[in-house]
């Protein structure tokens, strides 16, 4: 066997695939990504706090009365609200700017199975999410001083929410050729998700053609799946936004695997 | 005698109010034709910012109390009119600094007051039709008991001016490009979410209402407010003298920071 891996003519390499080689190549790639994000992961983490800690007492100083409803809502839309900048905004602006760099290029180019590169990509910034998403659901809980009731739920809830954000925002990042059209879905993103999507409010206040439309984007079922781990009674269908969050993610999936599976 | 004059430097002396008025106008064409389309396409987002905070609000009650729609509706002309000058002239400077156009501009042979002028006329042109847009739609989604005076154009000239001026100051006086950002973007939420600018201030907690009344934001919003509605404006004067103390010293910070030799 070595012999006749010896005899090959040059230039002929050796198959590079198999579970372990990608198993190796994302543990590779896993140390690549942690190294590059190391100086920004606290950054990260802070900004992200933040956004979803400032955007929850913000809601809270619009109403003249905040009602025990309004601050139950608020606070659980807190998570969402702290999660969403993080796959929306952050990612895309991230791969933007590998993009712009040059640095996007380099990590195709490099000897590992793409798809080791994304998957790596998407634990790196799940897990940079978690910290930002509780702490802004702390600071949210500590000003209402609501009382949440906490099940076993909210773990696949958290988890499910951070890895569509993560992948629905990177598939918009690869998909989209030119980072300045990105960095502005992005921004209209969160503003239809600061103003219009059901997150810290209850859908029934949205017009039917708006709540018809939120029941199939990723927010509001973000909402729901977090709220339905947070609370007790408060939400009813959270099976369907389970699936819709889970179709979301295998969609963004697939449309990066697409994109990656060609070559340039 | 003349012969000595004539091979060095031309030293006319270059001051007065047709040398102004000439750096005026050209800098206004200037700072027209860099943002070019830019101002265009600023001018549509804040129209469609504006418009989408009017109506979006709505959604957070059912059903909307008049006095919040009354509230957010004559808060937004604030936040249109601080938009170019607070949040995007400092991050335009700061670029301008990285790829080295702001030398480039700062020894120009135009004075700092008809530069600073000129970008000022670029924020209330950038600014105004959004606010204009704004009120419209808001007047027509929730037909607010609004009344407008002639008090609007100090109070919309003096607000543009001071955040342009605010602006200025943080744009010029911070040397980091990175610090810059990171103060406007600091402004940005200030004013969007820390500031009673969209809603009462009896709606904050009251160390932070205290710590509103000493920055520009809260009175801008009074200036205008009591321009667009009627009955009792407690402060009013108070805001205009704040306003004016502001406007004053970052443009004194812009002046020294500007006028000093490298």
């Amino acid at each position: 066997m070595t012999t006749s891996a010896a005899a090959s003519p040059p230039g002929i390499v050796q198959l590079r695939s198999g579970v372990s080689y990608w198993a190796a190549s994302f543990g590779v790639m896993l140390r690549f990504e942690f190294g590059r994000a190391r100086e920004s992961a606290a950054l990260t983490v802070i900004v992200q706090t933040f956004m979803g800690a400032g955007m929850a007492l913000t809601y809270g100083f619009f109403y003249p009365h905040v009602t025990p409803t309004v601050a139950l809502y608020v606070t659980t839309g807190t998570p969402t609200l702290a999660l969403i900048p993080l796959g929306f905004v952050m990612v895309p602006g991230v791969i933007g700017e590998q993009k712009i760099e040059g640095t996007f290029d380099y990590i195709w180019s490099l000897p590992v199975p793409r798809s080791a590169q994304a998957a790596s990509t998407f634990l790196l910034y799940t897990l940079l999410a978690l910290p930002g998403t509780l702490l802004a659901l702390l600071v949210a809980t500590w000003r209402y001083g609501v009382h949440l009731e906490i099940s076993p739920l909210v773990v696949p809830a958290v988890l499910l929410c951070a890895v569509t954000a993560v992948t629905v925002g990177f598939a918009m990042a690869l998909a989209i050729a030119n980072p300045l059209t990105t960095n502005l879905v992005t921004n209209a993103v969160i503003f239809v998700v600061l103003l219009f999507s059901p997150i810290v409010y209850p859908i029934s206040h949205l017009p039917g053609w708006l709540s018809e439309t939120h029941r199939i984007l990723p927010f509001y079922n973000m909402a729901v799946a977090m709220r339905a781990g947070l609370t007790r009674g408060l939400v009813t269908h959270a099976a369907t936004s389970f699936l819709v969050l889970a179709a979301w993610a295998v969609a963004a999936c697939l449309s990066t695997a697409w994109v990656i599976g060609r070559r340039r | 005698m003349s012969s000595v004059v004539d091979a060095g430097p031309p030293t006319e002396v270059r001051r007065g109010a047709a040398h102004w008025a000439g750096g005026y106008g050209a800098m206004l064409r200037w700072h027209l034709a860099s943002l070019r389309l830019w101002l265009a396409f600023l001018v549509g987002i804040q129209i469609l910012s504006g418009v989408g905070f009017v109506l979006g609000i709505a959604l957070f009650f059912k059903p909307i109390p008049v006095s919040v729609a009354l509230f957010v509706s004559t808060g937004v002309p604030v936040v249109n009119l601080l938009t170019i000058g607070l949040m995007l002239g400092p991050q335009l400077v700061a670029s301008q600094k990285i790829d080295g156009s702001y030398d480039y501009l700062r020894c120009l042979p135009v004075s700092r007051s008809a530069n600073a002028l000129a970008w000022y006329t670029v924020t209330l042109v950038g600014g105004v039709p959004a606010m204009v847009v704004s009120l419209a739609v808001a007047q027509a989604r929730y037909h607010l008991p609004l009344h407008l005076s002639a008090m609007i154009v100090p109070a919309v000239l003096l607000t543009c001016f001071t955040g342009t001026m605010v602006g200025y100051a943080v744009a010029h006086a911070l040397s980091k490009a990175t610090a810059t950002r990171l103060v406007t973007q600091l402004l940005t939420f200030a004013v969007f979410s820390f500031a009673p600018v969209l809603y009462p201030v009896r709606q904050l907690p009251r160390w932070l209402g205290t710590l509103n009344w000493w920055l520009p934001f809260r009175q801008m919003a009074v200036a205008v407010r009591a321009s667009l509605t009627s009955g009792p404006n407690p402060g009013l004067v108070t805001a205009y003298i704040a306003l004016a103390i502001w406007a004053t010293a970052c443009a004194a910070v812009s002046a020294l920071v500007l006028g000093r030799r490298e």
